[in-house]
Parts: C-alpha cells; structure tokens; sequence
C-alpha cells in the first residue's frame, strides 16, 4: 500500500482543487444573479449585494430578443443533427465493421481523411455547394452538412467492431436482413457509444456558431448562439440583467441535461480522448 | 459473409456521399481556388501564387502576420497552460483520498459544454472597465487594473485566460481518467524505492499518462489554430488588430467575397495544423524513446 501524503498536504489539495471549482461555476452563479436585477443594482456600488428578484427579466428578454424563434430554429437544426447524423454514422460504422463489399477499405479511409480537414479549408465551396442546392438560408442548409461525419462513422466502427461476428451470423441464421441485424442485434448492444455520439453531435449542433454565421441571413435561420452573439454586438448593451437573462435561457437547457446524464455527457463530449 | 454486399453499398452511400460534397470536395477545390481571383460570381481568374504572394507581404496586407502571430501566440500558450492545469489538478483528485471527486468534475466540465459565444459574452461584461465586478473587485483592494478589453495587449491576454478557464475540465477529464486507470503496482513499487511527492508523479505518473498528453497537446493546438468563436464574443465582433486571427481573416475575406484570398488563408491554417502536428508528433516521439 502507499502511504497516502500527510494531513496538511492533503487539505491544501482539497482546498486548490475545490478552489478552482468554485472559480468554474462563480461566473455562471454571477449570471444567475445579475439575470434578477434591476439594471441599477447591476452597474452601481450595489454590484455584490443581493438581487432584488426580478423575474421579469426573463420574460423580458424571451420576447424583446425574439428569444421563441431562435429557440425553435437552434431545436430543430439539434435534434434533426443528432438524429440522422447518429443513424447515419451507425449505419455507415455498421456496414465498415461487419459487410463485406468491394472497395470498403478504401472507402473507410476517404471517411477517416476528412476527420483532419480544417473547415477554414472547405467553408468557402461547402456554402456555395449549400446554395447552388437551393438550401440557401434555410434550415436545411444548418443541418444537411452535417447528416454525416468522418469523426461519427469512426467512432462508431470501432465500437461496433466489438460485437461478436456469431451475434451477427446468428442473426442472419434467423432469416434477418441486415438492416434488421442492425436494428436488432447490433443497436441493442450499442446504447453507451450511440448516447455518448448523440450527446457529442447536439452540444456541437446546439453550440455551432461559424456555420450559421456564413449561412444564416434572416430570423426563419438564425440559431442561439448567433443570436447571442447579435444582441451582445452592440457597442453599448441596454440592460445587462436582461441579457444575462437572455444568456441564462440559453444556457440553461444543456446544463440541466448536463446535470443529469453527466457521465454520458462527460464521456460524450470527451470521448474524442478515448484510446484506441 | 457475402450476402451484405449490396446492402454494404446502401448503408455507406448517403453518408459517404453527403461527407464528399460538404467536405472533401469543397477541400480539394479550396485548395485549388487559393491560385486564382474570383468574386464568386464572374469567371474565376487563374493568378498562381499571387494570392499568397500578396498575403505573405507585409506592405499589400499588413494585417496578415499579425493574424498569424496572434493565432500561433493564442495556441502555443493556451494549451500548455490548460493541459498542465488539468494534469496538476487531477492528481490529488484522482488519489483513493480525495472526497468529492465527483462534485469537482462536475464543476470542472461545466465551461466545456457551454457555448463558447455565451462564455465569451459573460465574460466580456464580468471584465468591463466601468460595470464589470472583476475590475471593481481590483480597484477595492487597491489596485489599479488596466481595461482588459482595450489597452495594449490586454485584450489578447483576456482571451487567452478565457480560453484556459475553459479548457482545463476537459484535460481534467481525461486526466482523471488516465490516471484513475493507471497501473497502482507502479506507484506502490516507486514508494518501496523511496519515490514519493514529485519524484513520483514525474518519474511515474507523468509517464503513465503520456499519451493522454499527447493527444490534448495535438487536438489542443489544432483545435485553437481554428479559434474565432470565443474572439468574436469577446471583441464584440469589433475584432482589431491585437486580436485578429487567422479565422477571422478568412471571414473577412469572404465577406468581401475575395473567394480565392481567402481559400490561400484556408491552405495557410491547413499548412500550419499539419506542421505542428508533424513537429509535437515528432517531439513526443523522441522524449518517449
């Protein structure tokens, strides 16, 4: 056994790293608070005394930031994402691990190149290739691009390449088709790596910011973090409490859905670290 | 198992097909554009090296090396810094000792999933000269702080302390993890032979974690040779010339619709991540051996 390190160490170490905790969250407490302001008591001396509660501000800042709209748009681009591009890399990880088809190789190495493609690289062409389509400031053209990824259908290769080929026989055995091997047999088997994908693809939707920076022309497109970013632009923001109200209602619904699947959430959105 | 033939095909199509007309291709023909001048809408004019010739040129474009000064500033700094944080916050963390570890991740991480456009708007407004409490705080005990978000290269700095703060739950993260998997053995054996404190965690520790290390080096220097997001929040989309980076002059160049210009600063950002990655992949290489 080690010995652990004596008792004086081991509190300064609580107290660093229990420290830079509360450094993490102080911030987003401080948005919390500032939301229920009076725009007064947000910018005086009174800066550190406790909020009088207002509200209001939330209500305030979902209509004059027209935040119902955004909202809708930001929901829809997210789910339909995470949705398709989660069946559609599984698919496409399902066929790479366990098909055989001439070409496979090849093909699975073209998905694995575009992993390390810059999209400074590519943005130019994607946007005109999404406007040459007719998906030109739509939402259309928020989520087609992203309905597949190389980084999706790898991932999802190397988890699928973990189920037993005489899971998969036994299946075909049974007279099902691939699809139904697929659906039956491989999916069932795969709810961790499919959730941490899905958790992966609606935090990167849901926070994507330079995509609909370069699509989105009008409010039936624009997404959260754009909005964000509009209101905050200006020189001078009018009320700072309605807009740490806006910020917290944006905010807010990954951080409860954080709260609650925090271990798929961390592995998630960590799981780009995990060894092969 | 040759019955999936076909169906091999049907499964790998749209996604195989949808990565190559929003990725691949327009790659590659970004990759060509950067040799010609085109607004977009004309005839794409071919003029070889001349876009980069013109980049690399300080009297046709002075804003360029500053671009690529404060990209490469941003990310050598901000990874090292938040990868070691991590690390050094892991290990007590990660000890048979430590109570709460849990809780302690859970606030570590909170910036990581948030949107970094919402951070950067929060953090904006804590660091205002005249309302934000940051300053305030200072000026109370007797300070006299600069304003973070215009003097001199104040502003940069506040970026990359953002981006820090940020960014250390996820190497934490998987520090934690690295670690909480380590081989206990090794530490236990080292303890026998006298190594304990440092000695241990740079003899044992830091070793065990190595390519943990690696891999938030080389993604964390990837990742933030692309950093806009957090500039633009940050700037007010005001950004100038102490805080342009190299993606902010691609979108500038595009708004222009200088397609060509800004394809060159794509090949420039491509160039850039492929040789760090060679050179840290190289360096890592070398002190392992």
């Amino acid at each position: 056994m080690i010995r652990p390190p004596p008792a004086p160490a081991r509190v300064v170490a609580h107290i660093i790293v229990y420290g830079v905790s509360a450094f993490m969250i102080a911030p987003f407490i401080w948005m919390l608070l500032t939301a229920l302001k009076t725009d007064r008591e947000a910018i005086n001396s009174q800066l550190f005394s406790l909020p009088s509660w207002q509200w209001e501000n939330f209500p305030r800042a979902w209509e004059s930031a027209n935040l119902a709209r955004y909202y809708w748009n930001s929901t829809v681009v997210a789910l339909v994402t995470t949705v398709f591009g989660v069946l559609h890399n599984s698919l496409a990880g399902f066929a790479f691990a366990k098909l055989r088809f001439p070409g496979r190789r090849v093909l699975f190495w073209t998905a694995l190149a575009t992993m390390m493609l810059p999209a400074q690289a590519s943005f130019v062409f994607a946007y005109l290739i999404v406007s040459a389509l007719g998906f030109g400031d739509t939402l259309q053209a928020l989520y087609v691009p992203f309905l597949a990824s190389g980084f999706g259908i790898f991932y999802m290769r190397q988890a699928i390449s973990a189920v037993p080929d005489s899971l998969i026989e036994a299946g075909r055995i049974d007279g099902m088709s691939d699809f139904e091997v697929f659906w039956n047999v491989v999916v069932p088997s795969m709810w961790a790596p499919i959730g941490a994908l899905a958790i992966f693809t609606f935090v990167f939707s849901w926070n994507n910011f330079f995509w609909p920076l370069i699509v989105s022309d009008s409010d039936a497109t624009v997404t959260l973090p754009l909005a964000v970013s509009h209101l905050a632009s200006g020189r001078y923001v009018s009320s700072w409490p309605v807009m740490m109200a806006a910020l917290t209602i944006v905010t807010m619904p990954l951080v409860v859905v954080y709260l609650i699947f925090q271990r798929a959430f961390v592995r998630g959105v960590a799981m780009s670290g995990i060894k092969e | 198992m040759t019955l999936g033939s076909r169906t091999g095909y049907l499964f790998v199509a749209f996604p195989l097909a949808a990565i190559t007309l929003f990725t691949l291709a327009p790659t590659v023909v970004g990759i060509l554009a950067s040799l010609f001048d085109w607004n977009g809408i004309g005839l794409p004019r071919f003029v070889g090296p001349a876009n980069f010739i013109a980049l690399f040129d300080p009297s046709s474009d002075p804003l360029f090396w500053r671009s690529v000064a404060n990209t490469i500033a941003f990310a050598l700094i901000t990874t090292p810094i938040a990868t070691l944080a991590g690390f050094l916050l892991a290990l007590p963390a990660s000890a048979d000792w430590f109570v709460g570890r849990t809780f302690v991740r859970t606030c570590l991480f909170l910036p990581t999933i948030i949107s970094i456009v919402a951070v950067g708007v929060l953090w904006r407004w804590l660091l205002s000269d005249e309302i934000g409490p940051v300053p305030h705080v200072l000026r109370a005990i007797g300070l006299r702080p600069p304003n973070f978000l215009q003097d001199g290269l104040w502003p940069m700095a506040s970026i990359m302390a953002v981006q820090v703060w940020r960014s250390v739950g996820f190497a934490f993260v998987l520090y934690l993890a690295a670690l909480s998997g380590a081989d206990r053995s090794l530490t236990e054996a080292a303890a026998v032979d006298g190594a304990t404190g440092w000695r241990s965690v740079w003899h044992v520790s830091r070793p065990q974690v190595r390519p943990t290390t690696a891999f938030l080096l080389i993604t964390g220097v990837i990742g933030s040779l692309q950093v806009f997001d957090i500039v633009m929040a940050m700037t007010a989309q005001a950004v100038s010339s102490t805080t342009i980076v190299l993606n902010y002059s691609i979108y500038d160049e595009f708004r222009q619709s200088r397609l060509g210009y800004a394809s060159a600063i794509g090949v420039v950002i491509f160039a850039l991540s492929a040789a760090i990655t060679a050179a840290q992949a190289r360096l890592l290489r070398e002190r392992s051996a």
